[in-house]
């Protein structure tokens, strides 16, 4: 008997894909909560509501998902249109929800944007990451690249800081070849599936994508460096980090990340939720949110231009 | 040293699980690190970096690794060593990747609570550890069908535990929890658990570490325990009234094997620690351990009950009551005066003669109820104690702030384990602390607890000793001397053995002891004495 189920939600950008003919796909990979599914060349998440929207998933009740996700395994085979992801072996069929897609791109516009407000929050949430003390990724760096402090000295990181301050400042001077540079000493970098390295570059690209017109001191927009970044990075990195990056790259983010960028409007007076925000950030994954929280203080504070 | 590596392509592994398969495999006595990367071009530079490349090993693949494949890399001081961790990181993702898929030959996991009644219509408690958000819907589901409630998640708003602990008590059930972190029932460990033996002393605790201090304590006695029943932190707030610590303390009452009775809590509402204390008028003798309560406030209530003050205390207490001899209790005869005074000596020497400011305590704790013990005792001889879960509102720790004078973080707390193990589990965050704690010129006493048992770290010594030492060595070569106090929480019959942990510690250059209020003396005698010398170099 097959079991069919009603999505909780879906992001966008996947409507297309469901919109079509279906077609063939194969599972990527398989988590507690969360399977990765390969269709062409792109990867689709497909998530137990227990877990934050990201830009290319499909959400479905965690009822369902705690019954569904532990039956699957890598390769078995997804059909993905029509509105429906049909699994056959599982005797498993998702349709869309009638409701609207979830938009992954935060609504930037229609919020005021001031530099020096932005600027306050970013001073705290940098003093803020470097005390959380993230597990094996990239997030302390936040120390020597904003705040002056020293660096925790470790092969990643020793590979990293360059890396990190040269993306800043070639961002900064829109100087393509130095971009490229530091994307392919970043792209790949560390541990995870999403390595710490691309998580970094994802918080980095997001900021210049989507909020450089507002925010860079120099008044130039520098929203073709996300392209830069997202294509240097593709061949040099997991499929699964290519893709998001790709989605970073459109401005399309995960929800916690969203919310976190809108609170950077809110006065600086009250901190409280920009830190809660960040919280939401920095609990997604080991290290993923800390290091994402990380390239996001780091464009932030590039679009200042006094990193140079 | 030798590297060996393993190659496992088009394999994905969430980096939580693949930091404590690591972790796991760098435990091994004679493996130098462990890498587990997936294969990127700048992930391979990095374990060169690291030396960590395991060039043969890539020479030999026909086709080179790539982004989507799994490189784990172990360097050994030898061969076998080497061979060994991959195989513990293989058995160990191996294991992991079977739990989440069973084959279709396997019986089926149970994954609801009629499965788990259909396949032992005999089982009357049921252990819940899901997303707190639902779990109160699967502790309603077990009370309804008649089962006792062993509740370790955490976040279920405190609504649905007055409702549940209600439906509980009308059906004649324990609900332990929620974040019931300990118990045993009829000799059967729950959760985080010591290895006792049974024996006629009962507990009910709304307090995890602090039921297993009593529980360590009495077993270094000899004697043991009958049932310790977990109530979760909340039982005696206002809101919930001690519900549970009621029904358990029934339980007791009416159990045959238990003859004394101990109850734990850390401060209770005033109005509950009222009719605790009056359901405590029972025939078998009951001690009450309201940590940081005086004796003297509950004076007039207390009738027959004994009223402690610390955890140490109440085990004494418990142990003279029960028959046993309470002077073999860990307490305070084994604070060291020989030991203590050494290192008093040396910190007096260092501090004095490089003037550096060493003045702070500075206590990393994991178990929240040890830390609120310390917390109490220190703020005694020290005066204000910063804290994440401080003991009065203008003492606690701002955003950005690591350390604030004499400092007690419960590195246990949501905000620290969000997203990684609990530091039970996973010592990283605390080696952080602690290297940060050791840096810092005002840090005169480091203080930590290490909690022994089922579900806790397997060797925290072997992680721990180094740790102490090079914390130590840091410090003397800086001109500093540095104390480092462990309150070591367990027994003989724990998986990691309480006598070879303390070998380690000790050899390591920590101070040890059993008894967390001694730990905490000892660190308040050595602070004392600092504040003190600092005046008279002040006045100098």
């Amino acid at each position: 008997m097959t079991v069919s189920l009603v999505a909780t939600d879906y992001s966008r950008p996947l409507q297309p894909i469901f919109e079509q003919e279906p077609r063939a796909g194969t599972i990527h990979s398989v988590f507690h909560k969360a399977v990765n599914i390969t269709l062409d060349d792109t990867i689709l998440a497909l998530l137990s509501d227990e877990l934050p929207r990201m830009p290319n998933s499909v959400r479905l009740p965690s009822i369902g998902a705690g019954d569904l996700l532990p039956q699957l395994r890598p390769g078995m085979e997804v059909w993905i249109g029509d509105g429906r992801l049909l699994i056959p072996t599982r005797s498993f069929l998702l349709h869309l929800p009638e409701r609207p897609a979830w938009e992954p791109r935060p609504e930037i516009s229609a919020h005021l944007w001031r530099r020096e407000i932005v600027a306050r929050h970013v001073r705290l949430l940098a003093l803020y990451l470097a005390d959380q003390a993230q597990q094996g990724g990239l997030a302390l760096l936040i120390r020597p690249l904003l705040l002056e402090r020293p660096a925790p000295d470790s092969p990643l990181s020793r590979m990293a800081l360059p890396k990190l301050r040269m993306i800043a400042q070639a961002s900064w001077r829109q100087d393509i070849t130095g971009i490229e540079d530091a994307t392919r000493g970043l792209a790949g970098l560390g541990p995870g599936l999403t390595p710490s390295g691309d998580d970094a570059l994802g918080g980095f690209i997001s900021i210049m994508m989507l909020l450089s017109p507002q925010l860079s001191a120099d008044g130039a927009s520098r929203v073709y460096i996300a392209n830069t970044i997202a294509a240097t990075a593709r061949p040099r990195t997991t499929a699964l980090s290519a893709v998001l990056l790709a989605h970073a790259a459109c401005g399309e983010v995960a929800e916690q990340l969203g919310t976190l960028l809108l609170t950077l409007t809110l006065p600086a007076e009250a901190p409280e939720a920009v830190l809660n925000a960040a919280d939401h950030v920095l609990a997604f994954g080991a290290s993923s949110g800390g290091d994402t929280l990380l390239g996001i203080l780091l464009g932030l504070r590039t679009l200042e231009g006094e990193l140079n | 040293m030798v590297i060996r590596a393993l190659l496992k392509r088009n394999t994905y592994y969430d980096s939580i699980t693949l930091m404590s398969v690591a972790q796991a495999a760098k435990d091994l006595p004679g493996v130098e690190d462990i890498g587990a990367v997936m294969a990127t071009e700048v992930n391979l530079e990095l374990l060169l970096n690291a030396n960590l490349m395991p060039t043969a090993f890539l020479a030999e693949q026909q086709t080179s690794p790539g982004p989507e494949d799994l490189l784990i890399v172990a360097r050994a001081i030898d061969e076998s060593l080497a061979e060994a961790a991959l195989a513990v990181a293989e058995e160990r993702l191996s294991s992991r990747a079977e739990r989440g898929a069973p084959s279709s030959t396997e019986t089926l996991p149970v994954r609801s609570l009629e499965m788990a009644l259909k396949r032992d219509e005999a089982a009357n408690l049921a252990v819940i550890s899901v997303a707190g958000e639902h779990a109160w819907l699967e502790a309603e589901q077990a009370l309804r069908h008649g089962l006792h409630v062993f509740l370790f998640s955490d976040n279920v708003p405190v609504e649905q535990e007055q409702r549940l602990k209600i439906l509980a008590a009308n059906k004649g059930l324990l609900l332990m929890g929620p974040d019931c972190g300990t118990a045993i029932i009829n000799g059967i460990g729950l959760g985080f658990s010591n290895v006792v033996s049974r024996g006629s002393i009962g507990i009910v605790g709304a307090s995890g570490t602090g039921m297993q201090q009593l529980i360590c304590l009495i077993a270094a006695t000899g004697m043991g325990v009958s049932q310790a029943i977990g109530t979760g932190g909340r039982d005696l707030s206002e809101a919930i009234g001690g519900v549970m610590m009621r029904r358990g303390l029934e339980l007791l009452a009416n159990d045959e094997q238990t003859e004394v009775i101990v109850l734990v809590s850390k401060p209770p509402a005033e109005r509950v620690a009222h009719e605790i204390l009056a359901a405590a008028q029972i025939t078998k003798p009951v001690v009450v351990v309201f940590l940081g309560t005086a004796a003297e406030r509950f004076a007039s209530e207390a009738g027959n009950a004994h009223m402690a003050r610390t955890l140490t205390e109440g085990a004494e207490l418990a142990v003279s009551l029960a028959g046993g001899d309470r002077t073999r209790v860990p307490g305070k005869d084994t604070l060291n005066k020989y030991d203590l005074e050494a290192e008093r000596a040396k910190l007096e020497i260092t501090r004095v003669a490089s003037k550096a400011p060493q003045q702070f305590i500075r206590a990393l704790y994991s178990g929240g109820t040890l830390c609120d013990e310390a917390m109490l005792l220190l703020s005694e001889q020290v005066g204000a104690i910063a804290s994440n879960i401080p003991l009065r509102p203008e003492w606690t720790l701002t955003p950005g702030e690591t350390f604030r004078g004499h400092t007690a973080l419960d590195l246990g707390s949501d905000e620290f384990t969000r997203g990684r193990p609990h530091p039970m589990i996973d010592p990283t965050l605390r080696l952080q602390y602690l290297a940060r704690a050791a840096e810092d010129p005002e840090t005169a006493v480091i203080l930590m607890d290490i909690v022994l048992g089922f579900c806790a770290q397997q060797n925290p010594a072997a992680v721990y000793a180094p740790a102490i030492v090079q914390a130590r060595e840091k410090a003397r070569d800086a001109g500093r001397s540095l104390p480092v106090i462990i309150s070591l929480c367990g027994t003989e019959g724990d998986p990691q053995r309480l006598s070879m942990q303390r070998t380690a510690l000790e050899a390591a250059g920590a101070l040890v002891y059993e008894s967390n209020e001694v730990a905490a003396r000892a660190a308040a005698l050595l602070v004392s004495d600092a504040i003190h010398q600092a005046e008279e170099v002040h006045h100098d």
